[in-house]
């Protein structure tokens, strides 16, 4: 169904973050963590494309440079053809891209009631005015599936999942066109978290919105998604068509991702030993010494070889709008 | 070995527990967080606790250690008796001697919390912390202990002898949890309570504590309740599933039968409400869903539990509702259940 000239709404080229650090107190010279390091990636109009990984990916780094919430150290991102600039208030950046956040516990203002904590961004952005407060929070409640009883209620009385919504709710009031959903459904329960998951889709198909969804479950993302992106140690393994990356995953690490999900309709006999040797458990990521030339899941890749450790692989096409970083792709675990 | 296999009869057995809670916040009126459960598991066996948030889940596995606050709740009913091969008669738990609970805590059962982070004491280093669980039950040697330590944590796929002298920060989550595994299993208990052991990590490393954890079943014939809210752990880790919803068990039997042919209400609408990763799932569709969310009104006596959110209700719901046995080991509350 989806129409065959795509637009490209956001397009991050090499954007890079770097934090440096102090090892100890008697260092002299600083270490460098690259939680996103030279990434390139488009995001059509109209689509849901997911973010995967593991925690210290840098996926959720991503989320806050895309949001100008923490600031670039190089690379440029561009909105629309227009390079994203959250200074430049005559283009507004913030009415167009909004972001909904992880835990629905922390991400509210526990002293403001309700109706003030989902108006706010359109009073500070002229759409409202301050008088129409309660009547602009009733529809955007409406819209999420919330009843308006609780306008006036505060953050507590409500459960995680009302709390989730009042969330998107807060960022749909300037009508973004861009949303970006940081693990919007990990905190919640599983019959919750479909209420959740439905009403974003509607959405999405309702106001023509294109979502950037960073998540963990690659269950949701099967449901959800139209291209995956599956990142490690800041760099982006592979993208790929939703229904490409669950026919057959290209980059190793995908594969390793995908086999660890748990499968619901039949039983997979769990292994007994780790899945890859012991060197599984995930380290600090941009920390590990060699990392820098190589591939960045050189040393706990099944199909790496010589070349792995010398030369990093880019980011290439490997046919079927499928891209992946490796310079083996398609090499399953086991050949 | 320091562990090995138990081959007598051991059996944890839980009858008609209910606990009663008494909330400060509504005076004089109370709560059964936990109502009429009955629940069993044999040495070698896992049997997953399954529910949302505020469904008593957790509160069970305190109840079953007696670590659940004696301020404001108590047990009303029930016994939670432990045949061990440790033991010479079955010990019931709800009725011993608070002096003697040390005793039983970690020899006979432990428990596993879920999240690593914050169980652990930062500023002790990981090895002490395991050996101080040894010294609280055995007299022995420190660098016996030492021994035993290092061992447990080498079945645990953490390098022991080089970890010993580590700090938790010094680790990562998946390997912290394995500390807590190790740290419960050094007593080699009979029966391990995991409370949501793999909520707080990331897939690849659930799956290795997962595997990992139906190791030590193996090894050690140890009897597993494993709490969680996620179906598909429970499915391809357990042996028995009990379903709980606002402190009763809405649903119990074998692990094949309940995912295979859901009876309740509820069970029904779990599975159906998580994607699916069949091969001809189509995505992109409306999920099921449950409206609405768990209340303390759902713990109300003189109608189902679940009657407000379940999508076959009717009048004759509103009683209390029994257990009933449909077949061999297989539990249903529900009137229902029938008319599938």
């Amino acid at each position: 169904m989806r129409q065959m000239e795509k637009e490209i709404i956001l397009n991050v080229l090499n954007l890079s973050k770097h934090y440096k650090y102090y090892k100890s107190i008697f260092d002299i010279k600083r270490d460098v963590i690259k939680a996103v390091d030279d990434i390139t990636f488009g995001v059509f109009r109209n689509e849901i494309f997911a973010v995967v990984g593991e925690t210290g990916c840098g996926k959720s780094t991503l989320a806050k440079l895309i949001t100008g919430l923490i600031s670039k150290t190089s690379g440029d991102i561009y909105y629309d053809g227009e390079l994203l600039d959250y200074k430049d208030k005559k283009k507004n950046f913030r009415k167009k891209i909004q972001i909904v956040f992880q835990d629905p516990y922390s991400s509210l203002n526990p002293k403001k009631k309700i109706y003030k904590i989902i108006s706010y961004p359109a009073v500070k952005n002229n759409i409202i005015k301050k008088k129409d407060r309660p009547d602009f929070a009733a529809s955007l409640l409406k819209n999420v599936g919330l009843d308006e009883e609780i306008l006036y209620g505060y953050p507590h009385e409500l459960s995680g999942g009302q709390r989730q919504r009042v969330g998107i709710a807060r960022s749909l009031s300037v009508g973004p066109e861009l949303l970006i959903l940081d693990e919007p459904v990990s905190a919640l329960d599983m019959s919750i978290s479909a209420q959740v998951l439905n009403l974003l889709m509607d959405l999405q198909a309702y106001d023509k919105m294109s979502y950037i969804f960073i998540t963990h479950d690659l269950k949701i993302v099967r449901h959800i998604a139209d291209r995956v992106c599956v990142m490690y140690g800041g760099k982006i393994m592979e993208i790929s068509p939703s229904a490409d990356f669950f026919k057959e995953p290209a980059h190793p690490y995908s594969t390793i991702l995908y086999n660890s999900m748990l499968p619901y309709k039949f039983k997979k006999q769990l292994n007994f030993t780790d899945l890859n040797g012991k060197n599984t458990v995930p380290g600090l990521i941009g920390k590990e010494k060699g990392a820098e030339k190589g591939c960045a899941y050189f040393k706990k890749c099944y199909a790496s070889k010589e070349i792995c450790g010398k030369n990093e692989p880019p980011l290439k096409d490997v046919g079927n709008n499928r891209m992946a970083s490796c310079f083996f792709p398609f090499t399953h675990q086991g050949l | 070995m320091v562990y090995g296999g138990r081959t007598k009869t051991m059996n944890l057995e839980i009858k008609d527990l209910t606990v009663r809670l008494y909330p400060k916040k509504y005076a004089g009126g109370y709560i059964n967080v936990i109502d009429s459960v009955d629940l069993y598991v044999n040495g070698g066996e896992i049997a997953a606790v399954v529910g949302e948030s505020g469904s008593g889940k957790s509160f069970l596995g305190l109840s079953i250690m007696r670590l659940n606050p004696p301020d404001v709740s108590e047990v009303v009913s029930g016994f939670v008796k432990i045949r061990c091969p440790a033991e010479k008669e079955a010990l019931d738990i709800i009725r011993l001697n608070p002096k003697n609970l040390p005793s039983v805590r970690g020899r006979l059962v432990s428990i596993v919390f879920q999240d690593p982070n914050t169980s652990l004491n930062p500023v002790i280093k990981i090895g002490e912390q395991i050996t101080e669980a040894i010294f609280a039950h055995k007299k022995m040697g420190k660098p016996e202990a030492k021994e035993i330590a290092i061992s447990y944590l080498n079945r645990m796929n953490i390098d022991g002898k080089a970890r010993f002298n580590a700090y938790p920060h010094e680790l990562s989550g998946g390997m912290r949890q394995r500390v807590m595994i190790a740290m419960a299993m050094v007593l080699n208990p009979c029966f391990l309570i995991a409370d949501e052991p793999t909520t707080a990590l990331d897939v690849t490393t659930s799956l290795q504590v997962l595997s990992l954890i139906e190791k030590i079943k193996i090894e050690s014939n140890l009897g597993i309740i494993f709490i969680t809210h996620d179906l598909s752990i429970a499915k391809n880790i357990s042996d028995k599933i009990y379903v709980f919803y606002a402190g009763q068990v809405m649903e119990s039997g074998k692990t094949g039968e309940i995912m295979d042919n859901p009876l309740h209400p509820y069970t029904v609408s779990l599975i159906n409400s998580v994607p699916s990763l069949a091969a001809d799932y189509m995505p992109k569709q409306k999920l099921f869903t449950i409206p609405g969310y768990l209340t303390r009104d759902d713990f109300a006596e003189g109608k189902c539990r679940f009657y407000a959110r379940c999508f076959k209700r009717d009048e004759n719901c509103l009683k209390n509702i029994p257990l009933n046995e449909i077949s061999g080991g297989r539990f249903v509350r529900c009137v229902k259940w029938k008319k599938k």
